[in-house]
């Protein structure tokens, strides 16, 4: 019941003061959209990062004499490795998997036909936790009796090293943006607040002389936050996916470079709706909330 | 009703509110509060409702000791005195009918009690015709009424009102004093800060006299000016 006096306060007040709710739905619209544009973005550079990290594996390649045992217990380094949180995880491809896969990036495999035997070693594929580690697994399983003397233990040092860089500066980037943004909504926010906070003090003086507590008077404008933060959300909402549906897809569709097809890495855009709503609301809510706090002490 | 212990307010270094004031208000009084500009009026009456707190002294209303009271507790002291000021201080963008209604709606009075006692109040001001009227609709008399009927839909026990004629022409003061006297009758106690010496000296009521924040006088049945005083205190006898 009390409820129902808070809502049609809250639609009351922001009737009165159409300009400012207007301001800040137009503002809780823009943080959204940017949050909206930027969330799929950031999760499709860490899709990508991860997937090249999938191609910077380490090959152990086995020498043709090595017994079983000896490459049993090749693998048992690497199942420790495994367990120390270095390893992700590593197969082991034989020889005749291994001129399987020849077999299939060659475009004139009659070559292979000539060969009298299989030239091409068994090894184990091992991919890292994380390829700064690389240097340190290499040098845990070089020199195993298993190992083939010359082709040994391999990785692209040079390319690891270089993508990692690239790792970090778009980290940082990335976190340069989000800094950026909050900054920005925060402002935003912010200035609205304080164009309300002029128009409201006088009514909020009366309020409390009349005898209504804190309480009764913060919760419409609370209420009335959320109104506003909700409205701002969908509308930001609505255009992100006129967005997609008009500009996304059809380009992912023609470049069909399967990059956000992946379906792990990609947000649905459900989900995402769904966050960007909540946000809106709640940085509705928290905004005049916090606002009210300072002049509510008469 | 209300008691005031040798109560200070210091605003500043140089600028007194109110200076070593000890008073009792009995219940059911009708009291009027003057002074010259400055003296203290405005300041009493803050204190009364705790807008401000004495730098020094005791305040009791209605056996609550404000000195100690929590603020949590302010807003049901102001739903239990009734407040009337010079510039209305009406919410703005609200109707004469939801103005009244919102000193209600913060007592969590049920829409059933709310639809019956507004419509009571408005009549008993005069104003069933206007409830839709918003206040910039109303005349300044009109709206000193719609802030008295706010004052006392609650029934308060306490009625204080800053100057309610102060901006409103002698004819128009006459029908807010009688609606004061009125509510007076009901057995409300009413606190009047004013400088229309007119008034004053025609109700003949207790006048508690202020200068410089210092109680200068408390006198029953008195008129504006000390009796003594004769004609230095203007407003002869007619
Ligand atoms: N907020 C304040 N800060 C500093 N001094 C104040 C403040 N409010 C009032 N005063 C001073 O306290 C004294 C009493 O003021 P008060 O408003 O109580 O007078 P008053 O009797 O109501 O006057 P008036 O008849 O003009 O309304 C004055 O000297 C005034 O300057
Ligand atoms: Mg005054």
């Amino acid at each position: 019941m009390r409820l129902r006096v808070y809502v049609a306060e809250a639609i009351r007040s922001s009737r009165a003061n159409v300009a400012i709710s207007v301001a800040a739905t137009v503002t809780v619209l823009i943080a959204v959209l940017l949050l909206g544009a930027f969330i799929p973005t950031f999760l499709a550079v860490q899709s990508t990062i991860d997937d090249q990290k999938a191609k910077l594996d380490i090959s152990v390649y086995i020498k043709d004499e090595a017994t079983v045992q000896q490459v049993q217990g090749l693998q048992n380094n690497i199942v420790g490795l495994e367990s120390e949180g270095l390893v992700r995880e590593f197969s082991y491809v034989s020889k005749d998997d291994a001129l399987a896969i020849l077999r299939e990036q060659l475009r004139d495999e009659s070559v292979l036909d000539e060969l009298a035997s299989n030239p091409l070693p068994a090894s184990f594929e091992v991919l890292p936790v994380d390829p700064a580690d690389n240097a340190q697994i290499v040098g845990q399983l070089e020199g195993h009796p298993a190992v083939h003397e010359e082709l040994g233990v391999e990785f692209e040092a040079e390319t690891t090293n270089r993508f990692l860089d690239v790792v970090t500066i778009v980290r940082w980037v990335m976190l340069g943006l989000t800094l950026l943004l909050l900054v920005a909504a925060v402002l935003l926010i912010g200035n609205t607040i304080r164009l309300s906070i002029f128009a409201r003090r006088r009514e909020v003086e009366v309020m409390k002389l009349v005898g209504a507590t804190n309480w009764f008077i913060r919760w419409p404008y609370v209420i009335e936050g959320v109104l506003c933060g909700l409205a701002g959300a969908v509308v930001a909402v609505v255009l992100l996916l006129a967005l997609k549906l008009g500009v996304v897809d059809p380009l992912s569709d023609a470049t069909d470079s399967g990059l956000s097809d992946d379906g792990t890495a990609s947000i649905s855009f459900f989900s995402l709706a769904l966050i960007l709503i909540l946000a809106g609301a709640v940085v509705g809510a928290v905004g005049s909330g916090i606002t009210l706090r300072r002049f509510l002490r008469v | 009703m209300v008691v005031f212990d040798e109560v200070r307010k210091i605003y500043g270094p140089d600028s007194v509110g109110i200076d070593r004031l000890s008073l009792n208000i009995e219940h059911g009084e009708f009291v009027f509060l003057v002074g010259p500009s400055g003296s203290g009026k405005s300041t009493f009456i803050r204190l009364l409702i705790k807008e401000i707190d004495p730098t020094e002294g005791t305040i009791t209303v209605g056996g609550r000791n404000l000195n100690t009271m929590r603020r949590s507790k302010v807003p049901y002291l102001r739903r239990s005195i009734g407040c009337v000021f010079q510039d209305y201080k009406l919410l703005p963008g609200r109707s004469v009918y939801d103005n009244v209604a919102y000193a209600l709606q913060v007592t969590g009075e049920s829409p059933r009690g709310i639809k019956r006692k507004v419509p009571e109040i408005l009549s008993l001001v005069g104003l069933s015709e206007k409830g839709g009227r918003m206040p910039t609709e109303l005349s300044g008399g009109e709206q000193q009424r719609v802030s008295v009927a706010r004052a006392f839909v609650n029934h308060p026990r306490l009625l204080i009102a800053d100057e309610p004629t102060g901006n409103l022409d002698p004819e128009t003061s006459i029908g807010i004093m009688q609606l004061l006297y009125r509510i007076n009758r009901t057995g409300t106690t009413v606190i009047m800060a004013t400088h229309d010496r007119e008034m004053v000296d025609k109700m003949q009521m207790r006048v508690i006299a202020l200068e410089d924040g210092r109680l200068v006088r408390d006198q029953r049945q008195a008129r504006y000016a000390r009796a003594d005083e004769g004609p230095v205190g203007s407003s002869p006898a007619r």
